[in-house]
């Protein structure tokens, strides 16, 4: 009885070994296959986003952090610089949000007014949005802060397009 | 907001709430090729100046189109500023900021009628460098920090 149990024991770990085996030639030649076949595919989906910031340096405090990206604007091809609000929910999750006030495009701050020390703040009309970037009725902005789309990889945060979020409250 | 025809349109629609203006103060002279160089270079800072704080708070201040002038006659400038100022304020506009590195004007600035904002100045230098750049990242949220106090 306890023969069979070591016997199959060692099977399954045989299976499992060649099974992680496969799984890693197969993850190696992925790639190469994607590459050979669709290198167009490729670059364009990464250039899409960009290096931010380690995920270990975001806090639970919105921090502003900016990058820059090339962006061409008609005629000119420029290096414009780029900035979001970024924090760590309770759950882990990463909200990066837009600090370009959806009223007229001021810069907002983060907890700037001693009233209101929770919401983003707009000096230019007074406008607010809650932590989440949802813009707080009775003030000038009519839609959220944008959100970015963001992804990790080895531990780095990578900061895409930001996507409006319609009109909100 | 900038000088051009999207963001124009925009301000037509939401004057109420862009009341601030500021007007770059670009001097240039072509006697000297020294100070050509230096004033070309000073332009093209106090542009950076200029459209950095604008992006700040592109909601609530328009970026005029540049106050050019020839160095050295600036009496006989001050009431072609007054006029442009005038025109402004009409508009309305609350707060109109002379943005120079004209050190010149400094004797004049009780008869203009806009609140001149010394910028510091750099000689010459590479805009692109790193030290340069934060040097301008500073300076500009002091800017951005004093118009706020006039808000
Ligand atoms: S631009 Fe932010 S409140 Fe008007």
């Amino acid at each position: 009885m306890s023969d069979k149990k070591q016997v199959s024991r060692r099977q399954f770990l045989n299976y499992s070994l060649t099974g992680v085996g496969g799984f890693m030639a197969a993850g190696m030649l992925a790639p190469m296959v994607r590459f050979a076949i669709d290198p167009v595919l490729q670059p364009s989906a990464a250039g899409k986003f960009k290096a931010v910031v380690e995920e270990s340096e975001l806090t639970s405090e919105p921090q502003r952090f900016t990058w820059k990206i090339n962006q061409k604007d008609g005629w000119y091809e420029s290096e414009v610089e780029k900035s979001a609000w970024v924090y760590k929910k309770e759950n882990g999750e990463i909200v990066a949000l837009s600090p370009i006030c959806t009223h007229l495009g001021c810069t907002v701050d983060w907890a700037s007014n001693e009233e209101y020390p929770n919401q983003f703040y707009c000096p230019c009309h007074g406008g607010r949005y809650k932590k989440n970037g949802v813009n707080i009725p009775n003030t000038p902005p009519t839609a959220p802060l944008p959100l970015y789309e963001h992804k990790v990889e080895e531990g780095m945060l990578y900061l895409g397009q930001a996507k409006s979020r319609g009109s909100g409250v | 907001m900038r000088w051009n025809q999207e963001d124009i349109s925009l301000y037509a629609e939401s004057k109420e709430y862009i009341d601030t203006m500021i007007i770059p103060l670009i001097p240039f002279d072509v006697q000297k090729d020294e100070l050509m160089k230096k004033q070309a270079f000073q332009k093209e800072l106090l542009k950076l100046f200029a459209s950095e704080v604008e992006k700040e708070y592109k909601g609530r201040i328009l970026l005029a189109p540049e106050y050019h002038y020839i160095s050295g006659r600036h009496k006989e400038e001050v009431d072609r500023v007054n006029h442009w100022i005038g025109q402004f304020t009409n508009l309305p506009f609350d707060h109109i900021f002379l943005f120079t590195l004209d050190m010149n004007w400094r004797k004049l600035s009780n008869d203009l009628q806009g609140e001149i904002v010394w910028l510091p100045g750099l000689q010459s230098g590479n805009l692109q460098s790193s030290e340069v750049q934060s040097f301008i990242k500073e300076q500009v949220s002091q800017i951005a920090e004093m118009i706020r106090s006039y808000w």
